[in-house]
């Protein structure tokens, strides 16, 4: 159906893509594995008509496509669904549809497009409601939009850009399945991602990318994760250290019973009560956005709670602002590493002295040392082997990975008492993915406690000792990792369930 | 090199429409440059002239370093300059070195007081800062207008103007046979340790970590009001300095409008300055020496003196063009 030849594109002195084949045949579901910046997007980008080729040929369904626009890839049958959803919040299923859809022709005619809609929505057991408003919508609903837009479009390849990273597990489950339906259709998928479990359970078979050209092509079943991840990385990527097993120590981290709003004064976090002791890794697992936002800034200051209160190491933290907490010793690495966690327009050492450049030794009385600076910059690259030219590199110019080393290596470098840990691996490949939590494990033997935010499961239990679960800003669960299962978390995550907490994960639970 | 370029292009293009106006551009451009560097008096004028400007777009600069979109440079100028004046007129038997530093740093105080009043309209009722500055810049500028109706005004003058300052509260000369005042050295003193702020302090250090994050300001335990009214305040002090230094150097009086026009020029210079201190001497000194240059010019040539603003606009256009476009260059 599709058959890519050659693809190459240079962007200034970086080849994105390096002669790059990709064939996808009808009724064949192919996964694009690759780390951030092996290509991935700029081939489907390529694809879809965003950005020309600098060579290569692209032929789709027996005709050439060349220098095609996104609306004749969308004429010639090719649907695009990204990450960030092009929907208009405010709008309805239906008017979203229709919006820029010319065979709706001149006079809109919603009745006949709900129809469609209905009748795709039950043919592919999508759930839609075409009179929905979309920002009411779950996000798994919204993604279903998406898809719905490229079916009525007459859609015969649908490309899928990280479909599964916002999504809860039973909602991860409903898109595979409405994936596997549109291939018995005879339609054929090409799905982007880098969560190797998801890939080898829905693709026919797998295209690993790496550094712009294809580093493997192999049938999903005749493969494991280990050897996906090798050719993604490129090199061995090592199961992660054994962890070292301990009694927890003395509670590091207590939040009691703590409420906080969002910037709509909507109430994100409801009477959350737990503790971390020293040693200890407490994941709080959950789709993205109930609550776990909203609660990492109020443990570290960015926010004030409107009720509760937070201690460190035993000293009630609540009234104090970001600089108090992180003198009491609380280290915080955000989930939004390019406007939050980093300066991206600024250098690694400053960005390394972004939270203590007014303190000593980066400042001598009224000046700033930008030899100290300096200093602790080749310290720190040194330290957490950041690939980089100098301390004077500006961070914009680095990976995604050696961008997180930095926030790492400033927040870990100063030996904190408390971790709070966002999405700390988002966007990661493999081999920086391996890094962050070997860094956590550490510090976790190093006797620190740590709070580690994620929505992945997997990951949670790689680095955890306890597990908790949030749903619409509370705990609905609580569990010791050996006593785990994987399924009654995931319906835990939708909300769908919730168990009183496992006695042995309970200690030191404050009685509000 | 692109602001040589962009400078080029500009007097080119200028040059087009002076053709059109029906003069020799080259006579005019001659003309210009006479009276702009012709002689020690006339650089001493382009000193004195590019001075306020200097000073309020250092200010300005720091200010949209930080993001803070601060164009109330005016009225700050004009109640500086009041501040000075009333000083000066109170207190005529001073001594001659106690009387100036008093009454610049009643200008620099007023200034300062102009603006953290924007700045806590802005923190308190969240009227964005752009409408605040603007509307004060009216409110500054018709207090100083209103003093010189009533008690500041000079009897009889039949123009809205203070009476002649004491002697004792003028700034010194600086250089022998021209009018160049003290006002200089006090704008080459300020780009340094502007300079010195921006990249050597924690102050600078913030400011440049607000401007390019908020998000990462707050994480790094900057309280972005706080620095809003900071800077606010610092810039207001720099301009109600240069409105003090151009009462007491340039007019030795308070005239009614004499800051007409400043506040926007600082904005044109900052930027132009690329926001960085060190630069903003420069762009500054362009300007006073292109306004000089342009009454020489009109004078010998007739070519009327608003072609000067629009070789000051049609720079900055160049400029900020050739801005944008390193910009989107550097993205690919």
């Amino acid at each position: 159906m599709l058959r890519m030849r050659g693809i190459s594109k240079s962007f200034g002195s970086v080849h994105a893509n390096r002669s790059i084949d990709l064939e996808v045949a009808p009724g064949r579901i192919v996964g694009l594995l690759g780390e951030n910046g092996s290509g991935k997007t700029t081939l489907m980008n390529i694809l879809f008509g965003i950005v020309p080729p600098d060579a290569g040929t692209i032929v789709f369904k027996g005709r050439p496509l060349v220098g095609h626009s996104p609306r004749e890839a969308i004429a010639a049958g090719i649907g695009m669904i990204h990450q960030h959803f092009m929907l208009v919040p405010a709008m309805t299923v239906t008017e979203n549809v229709m919006l820029g859809w010319e065979a709706t022709g001149r006079w809109l005619r919603p009745a006949g497009v709900a129809q469609q809609i209905s009748s795709a929505s039950s043919a592919y057991g999508l759930g839609l409601d075409p009179a929905a408003r979309v920002e009411l919508l779950p996000l798994g609903a919204q993604q279903r939009v998406e898809i719905v837009k490229a079916v009525l479009r007459g859609a015969e390849l649908l490309v899928l850009d990280e479909p599964t990273s916002s999504l809860s597990p039973p909602e991860v489950a409903g898109l595979l399945r409405i994936l596997r339906r549109l291939r018995e259709e005879g339609r054929s998928v090409i799905f982007i991602s880098h969560k190797l479990g998801e890939v080898l359970e829905v693709c026919d078979e797998v295209v690993v990318l790496r550094d712009g050209g294809v580093a493997g092509r192999v049938g999903a079943a005749s493969v494991d994760r280990h050897e996906l991840a090798r050719m993604m990385v490129g090199r061995e990527v090592n199961a992660p250290l054994d962890r070292i097993a301990r009694a927890p120590g003395a509670e590091r981290l207590v939040v009691a019973n703590l409420t906080a709003r969002d910037a709509l004064e909507i109430e994100r976090v409801r009477g959350l009560s737990f503790s971390v002791r020293a040693g200890e890794v407490l994941a709080l697992v959950g789709v993205d956005g109930n609550g776990q936002a909203e609660l990492a800034r109020v443990i570290v200051g960015i926010e004030r709670p409107t009720g509760g209160a937070v201690f460190v190491d035993g000293a009630d933290v609540t009234a104090g602002g970001v600089a108090a907490r992180r003198a009491a010793g609380l280290a915080h690495v955000p989930a939004d590493r390019a406007t939050t966690g980093l300066v991206t327009d600024m250098t690694i050492a400053e960005n390394l002295a972004l939270r203590a450049f007014d303190e000593p030794p980066l400042r001598h009385g009224p000046w700033l040392d930008p030899d100290a600076m300096t200093e602790l910059a080749r310290e720190r690259i040194a330290d957490f082997a950041i690939r980089a030219p100098g301390p004077a590199t500006v961070v914009r110019t680095l990976s995604g990975g050696n961008q997180q080393k930095i926030v790492l290596a400033r927040e870990l470098g100063s030996r904190p008492a408390v971790l709070v840990a966002e999405q700390p691996t988002r966007g990661l490949d493999p081999g920086a993915t391996r890094f962050v939590i070997d860094q956590v494990i550490a510090l976790r033997a190093a006797g620190a406690a740590v709070l580690y935010v994620t929505t992945e499961l997997e990951e949670a239990l790689l680095v955890a000792d306890r597990i908790g679960v949030m749903h619409q800003g509370r705990l609905v669960g609580l569990l010791r990792r050996e006593h785990v299962d994987l399924g009654r978390l995931g319906l835990m995550m939708a909300g769908a369930l919730e168990e009183p907490s496992d006695p042995a994960a309970l200690y030191g639970v404050p009685t509000p | 090199m692109r602001p040589l370029l962009a400078v080029l292009l500009a007097l080119a293009l200028t040059a087009l429409l002076i053709v059109a106006a029906g003069k020799n551009p080259l006579l005019a451009y001659a003309a210009l440059g006479r009276g702009a560097l012709g002689s020690w008096d006339r650089v001493g004028v382009g000193l004195n002239k590019a001075t306020p400007y200097v000073l309020t777009g250092i200010g300005v600069a720091l200010c949209f370093r930080a993001r803070v979109i601060n164009i109330g440079a005016e009225g700050q100028i004009a109640l500086g300059g009041l501040a000075a004046t009333w000083i000066a007129l109170m207190f005529p038997q001073a001594p001659p070195v106690v009387l100036p530093l008093l009454a610049l740093a009643a200008g620099a105080l007023t200034g300062a007081g102009w603006a953290a009043l924007a700045a806590a309209i802005r923190l308190h009722r969240g009227v964005h800062e752009v409408l605040v500055t603007l509307l004060l810049n009216f409110v500054g500028v018709l207090i100083v207008s209103e003093a010189l109706q009533g008690s500041l005004g000079e009897p009889g003058a039949g123009f809205p103007q203070s009476p002649l300052l004491p002697r004792a509260s003028w700034l010194p000369r600086v250089l022998k046979g021209s009018d160049l005042h003290a006002g200089i050295v006090i704008a080459v003193i300020v780009v340094v340790l502007a300079h010195v702020l921006l990249w050597r302090m924690p102050f600078g250090f913030r400011l440049r970590v607000l401007g390019a994050s908020t998000p990462a300001a707050v994480y790094a335990g900057i309280s972005p009001p706080r620095a809003l009214l900071g800077v606010m305040s610092l810039a207001g002090a720099l301009a109600g300095l240069a409105g003090a230094v151009e009462v007491l150097g340039v007019h030795y009086r308070l005239i009614d409008g004499f800051s007409h026009g400043f506040g926007f020029n600082a904005v044109a210079i900052a930027l132009l300055g690329a926001l960085n201190p060190i630069t903003v001497l420069p762009a500054g000194l362009f300007f006073g020496f292109l306004e000089t240059g342009a009454l020489a010019m009109q004078r010998a040539v007739g070519v009327p003196t608003p072609l000067v603003a629009v070789i000051q606009g049609l720079t900055m256009i160049f400029i900020l063009s050739a801005m944008g476009l390193s910009a989107r260059r550097s993205k690919v």
